[in-house]
């Protein structure tokens, strides 16, 4: 195409047999372009191995083990196909749908809270002030916290004789106190509040970053306008926090959604299964009552709906890269 | 530089070998044999227990200088599974001392063999019981060194302050409480945490209240739970009890708090740290009810590369009179060797001797013979967290019975 259309005064042969200039020259380009991207795929190998190792493969396994039926004495034995019969004993249980009630009540909780409270908290902290360096030490120092440490603090602040209930009857309380981990209709909250508290901390630290990219001169010029803190809280913080804040939102539903430790150490599930979640739930399957194809099909089903909250995730992460 | 490094490098190989070279070389030599290590795992985690253990190696050990006692500790929720799991790759420990709930599993699992013939040819096995021969379908998968049981502690000083005497039946109890509550005190304390312990701790109330496994009816199970909501309704046992393990409510009674406690025989530590008299009694249940004989099982691991060593060592330690004399001096438990149990110590001892006096006239197997092997664990949870229910008051007594035998009766249909 090129050779006929190069006219009389231009050999029709010149480009194509150029010695190696162009035509020659971009093949051993595309022959290094690609050599280079097989060797960026080759980099990603070792990730990808321990990728499909640690987190595909268990993802398998789980798959496989909720549509079959394996307990302790049947785990290293060939397992009995059952189709979906660990997923409707799943559903006929009467644990299920508390379990479900349950994981919806503390998800919205600690998200809402954890939200609201890291906000309000990295607004706190934006300022340079010496209070608001203290408080960032201290926030970081519980976001340090193991659960398990921080959850054992709470259990026995929490508790019949603990500092919370005899504030209370210090204030004129019922003598008997509050039943906050053991009263069936507070101890899913009581171990939800401490979940939001300690994933303010994350948050905040993460709403603050977004805060401190706020150009001071806007704030100034607010102020200047007559806007008092709320008004600026309201017409510029929160405007420009809402991207983070769509993201954060996510990650810190999935982050209550799997989550496992506080109510394992505070409350145990209890009392009954009044504080029992869909992680916990497969929990108390598989490893209590050693039936791991019930605690696989309760796995997956908690699992899928932190796939699709994933999803929305990657895709505000995709969207806000493109922007 | 590259000179310098490969000179490093190869000055690093050879200090390692010659590292090596000598570590190889001198450790046979200086002790003039190898030794060999026996694995064994456990859960044990109080000082008294683990300090039970250590004495145990060290008396072993001090007969086999060639062999090293290794513990290993896991945590009683995962000892199964990991058991398990080890015996899927044909591997595991020299040793397994487990709860009695996990026989089936790990035996189906194949992670501990029949020891019939093992037992057959042991010289003492006379001296044990039946009720701690751990069997399904009639072969020995484990024996118990001793047992754990359940007794009614009491605060012989808050008795003597309010009037009272030590109950024998429950309307006796509850009329203790009762000036116990009038004094300002806390009647009892007991388990209530969802679970396995709960299951054991009901076991005296409900079986006493006429319920059994092998007739399960709603109606005595209503009658254990409108007992317990009665007693957290009249301020005679805190409602924080549905979040108690069996640790914490004997934390309370020694601190003073309550008249009685419903507790172990392996508090007996932990009790004369009370600064105040005390005393054990039996259960005020009635003639129906019974007490579950609890502890460890003890067997070799299926996978042990020194099966001979293991029996030797659980021979001379958990089921000889010495090794447990020595577990009863740590944490109080009660021989299973009949003459071991007749030793002074016990017989002289005013709290031991009751414990004993227990397992004869309430003692029960644990798990029940009733309910089906397959299903001991989910069982025991799901009767644990009706238990846990009831002391928090998470419905009537009628509805959680009710409920509880929905679920149960096909589990125990097997």
């Amino acid at each position: 195409m090129s050779s006929t259309s190069a006219g009389p005064s231009r050999p029709s042969n010149t480009r194509l047999s150029s010695p190696g200039l162009v035509g020659p020259g971009r093949a051993a380009a595309r022959r290094g372009s690609a050599l280079r991207g097989d060797n960026r795929l080759a980099l990603a190998l070792p990730a990808a191995a321990i990728l499909v190792a640690l987190a595909f493969w268990p993802l398998l396994q789980l798959g496989s083990m909720s549509v079959h039926e394996v307990t302790a004495a049947t785990l290293n034995s060939d397992w009995l196909f059952v189709g979906l019969d660990n997923y409707a004993a799943l559903l006929a249980s009467p644990d299920f749908p508390r379990a479900v009630v349950n994981t919806l009540v503390f998800v919205v909780i600690v998200t809402v809270i954890g939200m609201a409270g890291g906000f309000a908290v990295a607004v706190a902290v934006s300022s340079p002030t010496r209070g608001a360096s203290y408080l960032l030490g201290m926030m970081v120092f519980v976001w340090a916290l193991p659960p398990v440490v921080n959850g054992s603090i709470w259990k026995f602040l929490l508790g019949d004789r603990g500092l919370l209930n005899e504030v209370l009857r210090a204030l004129g309380g019922s003598p008997a106190g509050v039943g906050f981990l053991y009263d069936p209709q507070l101890a899913l909250w009581s171990v939800a509040l401490v979940n939001a508290w300690a994933v303010i901390p994350f948050n905040a630290l993460i709403f603050r970053a977004s805060l401190l990219a706020v150009d001071s001169e806007v704030l100034e010029a607010a102020e200047m306008d007559g806007a008092g803190p709320w008004r600026r809280i309201r017409h510029v913080l929160i405007p420009h926090a809402r991207p983070t804040a769509t993201v954060l939102a996510i990650l810190t539903v999935v982050y209550a959604f799997r989550s496992f430790d506080f109510i394992y150490v505070m409350t145990s599930g209890g009392p009954g299964t009044a504080s029992t979640t869909l992680p916990y739930l497969a929990y108390v399957e598989a490893f209590l009552r050693l039936d791991y194809g019930g605690g696989a099909a309760t796995a997956l089903i908690a699992l899928a709906v932190v796939i699709v909250l994933a999803l929305f995730y990657a895709r505000d992460v995709r969207r806000s890269e493109e922007a | 530089m590259t000179q310098n490094r490969r000179r490093t490098g190869t000055a690093l190989i050879a200090i390692g070998a010659a590292g090596i070279l000598a570590l190889t070389g001198c450790t046979p030599s200086e002790t003039g044999s190898d030794t060999t290590t026996l694995t064994v795992w456990h859960y044990y985690n109080t000082d008294g227990q683990v300090e039970a253990l250590e004495k145990l190696a060290d008396s072993f050990t001090a007969e086999h200088p060639d062999v090293t006692v290794q513990y290993e500790y896991v945590p009683v929720d995962q000892f199964t599974t990991k058991a398990v799991t080890a015996a899927g790759s044909e591997t595991g420990p020299d040793v397994l001392v487990f709860g009695a709930s996990g026989t089936y599993p790990l035996a189906e699992a194949g992670a501990i063999e029949p020891m019939d013939d093992w037992w057959g040819g042991y010289a003492d096995k006379d001296q044990f019981p039946e009720g701690v021969m751990q069997r399904i379908d009639g072969e020995l998968y484990g024996v118990q060194g001793y047992v754990n049981l359940l007794g009614l502690w009491y605060n012989q000083d808050m008795l003597d302050e309010i009037g009272g005497e030590v109950p024998t039946t429950i309307a006796e109890l509850e009329a203790v409480m009762q000036k116990a509550a009038d004094a300002g005190h806390q009647g009892i304390t007991l388990t209530g945490k969802p679970g396995l312990e709960s299951q054991w701790q009901g076991f005296p109330w409900f079986t006493s209240h006429g319920f059994s496994y092998g007739d399960p009816q709603a109606a005595p199970m209503a009658g254990t739970y409108t007992m317990l909501q009665d007693w957290v309704g009249k301020g005679y046992l805190s409602r924080e009890a549905s979040t108690w393990d069996q640790t914490v409510p004997f934390q309370q009674f020694a601190a003073g708090a309550s008249a009685f406690a419903v507790n172990g025989n392996w508090q007996i530590g932990a009790a004369k740290e009370a600064a105040f008299g005390y005393g054990v009694a039996p259960l005020p249940i009635t003639s129906d009810g019974g007490v579950l004989l609890g502890g460890e099982v003890q067997n070799v691991g299926a996978f042990s590369k020194n099966k001979e060593l293991a029996q030797e060592f659980l021979e001379s330690t958990f089921f000889s009179v010495d090794g447990q004399l020595t577990l009863l001096d740590y944490f109080g438990s009660i021989p299973a060797r009949a003459d071991a149990a007749s030793d002074s110590k016990i017989g002289d001892d005013p709290i031991l001797s009751v414990f004993v006096d227990i397992v004869q006239k309430q003692g029960r197997p644990s798990p029940s013979p009733e309910v089906p092997s397959k299903n001991v664990n989910e069982v025991e949870g799901l009767v644990g967290d009706f238990w846990s229910k009831a002391v928090a008051g998470d419905g009537t007594p009628a509805q959680l019975a009710d409920d509880l035998m929905a679920q149960l009766v096909p589990l125990l249909k097997g």
